[in-house]
């Protein structure tokens, strides 16, 4: 049991940093970014490289994959994001399509540049475990959940106490109103982009730590990433937190207490995804909100 | 239509019914192929297209079709029975899908599409019923190359006419307005729900008799070739850059499609370069000329009459 | 005809209606009139099943409605027009007018539909636009469009919403000729109104609504008279408005 919690624990940081970078893309520009998946294997494969020909340490390393992936993401703006920002409720579905295409080209040049090898990386602690009350944990696992949580705090207080993370918010919640405050939509979008693309970089290096990749590797943690939020709803941190939990948790407890084969697992992943999108568009917290309310017009 | 571009289809039409005749097998297939793509470009745009509901999850109903015929003609069942078939419960499983998924709109749609198929090829890899990840083989002696390529041809030409057909009707009206305006056309008595289902099923018919086909041709099938997801974006593809919501948009996509991926496979140094080309084409398309080649050809002949 | 009871519509935090009563007899030309944010057009999306109210109850011709879908509603005789203009942009007039033909009331198909379109465009003065794209028209063409298109489902109730918004002095007079036209027809009509002299004009009976509650329902003259009425909405502009 106690087994189980932890793994959901581990396995639910990674999650959320993986679908944050989905969720503030999506909310500052009402985009639903599919290369993000192409930006979480380049990760991997940019943690690779940095081990491969520098002996980098893949976690040391991500100080250098967050920026590098920064800026990149603030390039994609430059070139791609900036002619398909969502004016409407509902994100298009050309953006949707030309992000679509940017995951096809990014994976094009990971096969050429790598070949489609299965690559991994393995580093002399990659096979080692420590014992955390009484159950044996990975040390990569420990690893990216520290830094995952690392992450995600560092997130929230960029959003919480910087002016930059109240203009991320206020642009998320109401874009007009933002923008009538003065704040100035294509940069806020650019660091957005920057943002999410450093959160799905990390992401990806993280994973490669933890698993052999190739570069097609992206899509079944694109489709959780989209569960999560989904679920979480996309306004929060927390929510993205809470989404990350609740998919961990499925897939941690489908392994330990049931015999659902773990090929199976992805598509447990989806159906829960197909499942969210269908019952809380709005994801799970706005379930709660609805109890909350109910009760108190009562 | 116009006389011209009428003879023009009906000469192409002629054309590759009669080709066996005179052509090679090489090229033989190269039809065979350009045929497939053409309807699996078609049917999509009739519930993309015309419907303006973006599916990336049509590997499903081609497996489905491919499974059904492999699975019961290794039960001596008759291609005949398994192809309409296949169609049927392809059929079924798209509106058992539909009803949920189309309460999304817009991109939430195709991401649960993407989930759904994905869904549908683990559970194929994994189950024993479907053969696990090695998939499975028809049985011998049901190859016959001129049947399969008459029927597939027919089928091109049958899923065209049928995509004229709705565009023209009052189905085809009801789809154009839910594409434009969804809650307008709910507003003045259009069940959009109804409509969407029923634009799924024939499109998923269609391509499950193609995914039969397909089986049939290729003697085996296997999770990883038809429930591919590259399969489902290949699907997308078509039709958008030849010009979504039209006719001929489908038909010129396919034929763009087929033609640069047999030239790049030949160039040994561009062989690993066609994701490239389709991602840089969906990226130029969506942010040019979203109405495809044909947009791109209205566009031409305006400027020319002007 | 259409009885309407205890509706009420939340959304979150907000009550936009609240526990609104009101009848509507056949051949009515039933004016709601009421400040900005009263709650007026989400009680035409209630009535017609494009909102789902969250209690009350409305029925038609002795049916309950409120649990319809919007396509449903329209299928039994209830259209509405939008304030806010939503044609089919890629389509012609005609093709705009066609779907609702279709799938309607009317139900009508083949060329029984396009008589039955040509005849909604020449009463709604759009004959000459038929063919020209629906994104090329000017804003009092489009506020037709809604019209014709609502006219062409062939209702026995139409809710108009706003339909003068935006048109000059002359272009009012045309639209309220038309809507006794409709009337005269056989249509019950349900009107939202911010041109109250307008309403007053063709209204045998109007609703006022302020804050999602009604405060006055009744002939024109009555609640315009109604001293709840001046103070909500009509202020100091209630003399001039005392000419019938």
């Amino acid at each position: 049991m106690i087994s189980v919690l932890l793994n959901t624990l581990l396995a639910a940081g990674l999650y959320a940093t993986m679908a944050y970078g989905l969720a503030i893309i999506y909310g500052v520009m009402r985009i639903i970014n599919l290369a993000h998946a192409g930006v979480m294997m380049l990760g991997a494969y940019a943690a690779y490289a940095l081990f491969s020909r520098f002996g980098l340490d893949p976690f040391v390393g991500l100080v250098v994959v967050a920026p590098l992936f920064f800026v990149f993401g603030v390039l994609m703006y430059a070139a791609v994001g900036r002619r398909i920002a969502g004016a409407g409720a509902t994100p298009s579905i050309e953006s949707l399509l030309v992000l679509f295409g940017v995951w096809l080209v990014l994976q094009n040049f990971a096969y050429v540049v790598w070949t489609g090898d299965t690559q991994s990386i393995l580093t002399g602690y990659t096979m080692k475990s420590i014992k955390v009350a009484g159950v044996r944990l990975g040390v990569p696992s420990v690893l990216v959940f520290l830094a995952s949580v690392g992450s995600l705090i560092f997130l929230n207080v960029l959003l919480k106490r910087t002016y930059l993370g109240k203009a991320i918010r206020a642009v998320t919640q109401n874009r007009d109103a933002a923008l009538l405050s003065g704040v100035n939509a294509g940069r806020i979008s650019a660091i957005a982009f920057g943002l999410g693309s450093a959160f799905a970089g990390i992401a990806g290096a993280m994973l490669a730590t933890l698993m052999a990749f190739t570069p097609d590797f992206g899509r079944s943690f694109l489709l959780k990433a989209f569960c999560i939020i989904v679920l979480g709803g996309m306004e929060s941190v927390t929510g993205v937190a809470l989404g990350a939990l609740v998919l961990a948790a499925l897939e941690n407890g489908l392994a330990a207490y049931t015999s659902v084969p773990t090929s199976l697992q992805d598509a447990v992943s989806f159906a829960l995804l197909f499942i969210a999108l269908v019952a809380f568009p709005q994801g799970l917290p706005s379930l709660f909100a609805r109890f909350e309310r109910r009760a108190a017009i009562r | 239509m116009k006389i011209a571009a009428r003879l023009l289809w009906l000469a192409a039409a002629i054309f590759a019914l009669t080709a066996p005749l005179f052509l090679e097998r090489g090229p033989l297939n190269d039809l065979w192929n350009l045929a497939f793509a053409v309807i699996l470009a078609s049917a999509w745009n009739l519930l993309g297209g015309f419907a303006g509901q973006v599916s990336l999850g049509y590997s499903a109903f081609i497996g489905i079709g491919a499974y059904t015929t492999v699975l019961l003609s290794l039960k001596d069942w008759n291609p005949f029975v398994t192809l309409p078939l296949g169609a049927l419960i392809a059929a079924i499983f798209s509106v058992i899908i539909g009803l949920p998924a189309f309460r999304l709109r817009g991109p939430y749609f195709t991401i649960a599409t993407i989930g759904v198929a994905e869904a549908i090829r683990v559970t194929a890899s994994t189950v024993e019923f479907t053969g696990g990840s090695s998939g499975l083989r028809m049985p011998a002696d049901t190859f016959d190359f001129n049947a399969n390529y008459f029927a597939m041809i027919g089928l091109a030409v049958v899923t065209v006419v049928i995509a004229a057909w709705v565009k023209r009707s009052a189905f085809g009206r009801a789809l154009a307005a839910i594409r434009q305006d969804i809650e307008a056309a709910e507003a003045v008595g259009v069940n959009s729900t109804r409509f969407k289902l029923a634009a799924h099923a024939l499109s998923a018919a269609l391509v499950a008799i193609a995914g039969g086909l397909y089986a049939i041709n290729f003697q085996y099938i296997s999770p990883a070739s038809v429930f591919d997801f590259r399969l489902s974006l290949s699907i997308v593809l078509m039709p958008i850059i030849g010009g979504v919501g039209t006719i001929a948009g489908p038909i010129f996509g396919a034929l763009i499609v087929s033609t640069l991926q047999i030239k790049l496979l030949s160039i040994p140094a561009l062989r690993d370069s066609f994701l490239f080309v389709y991602g840089g084409l969906l990226i130029v398309v969506m942010l040019f000329e979203p109405q495809g080649f044909v947009g791109l050809g209205r566009r031409i002949g305006r400027l020319v009459h002007a | 005809m259409l009885e309407v009871r205890q509706l009420s519509k939340r959304f979150g935090g907000l009550l936009a209606l609240s526990s609104v009563d009101f009848d509507v007899n056949e051949g009515d030309v039933f004016g709601i009139i009421g400040p900005n944010g009263a709650g007026k057009t989400t009680l035409f999306s209630c009535l017609v099943g494009a909102l789902r109210p969250t209690a009350g109850q409305v029925r038609f011709r002795g049916e309950r409605i409120d649990r319809l879908t919007n396509p449903a509603v329209v299928k039994r005789g209830i259209v509405r027009t939008h304030q806010i203009v939503r044609p089919f942009r890629a389509m012609s007039v005609a093709e705009n007018v066609a779907v609702a033909a279709y799938f309607g009331a009317g139900r009508r198909r083949g060329a029984d539909a396009e008589r039955r379109v040509r005849e909604i465009l020449e009463r709604t003065s759009l004959a000459d636009v038929a063919q020209a794209p629906a994104g090329t028209l000017t804003i009092g063409q489009l506020k037709r469009l809604e019209i014709a298109r609502a006219l062409a489902t062939e209702p026995r109730v139409i809710c108009l919403d706003e339909v003068m918004g935006g048109l000059n002095p002359s272009e009012i007079v045309g639209a309220m000729a038309l809507i006794r036209t409709i009337r005269d027809s056989g249509v019950t009509v349900l009107m939202i109104e911010h041109h109250v002299h307008a309403v007053v004009g063709v209204s045998n009976r109007i609703l006022v609504l302020n804050f999602g509650e009604k405060i006055a329902e009744g002939t024109p003259r009555d609640v315009l008279r109604d001293p709840a009425v001046v103070a909500a909405y009509l202020g100091d502009a209630t003399p001039a408005l005392e000419e019938d």
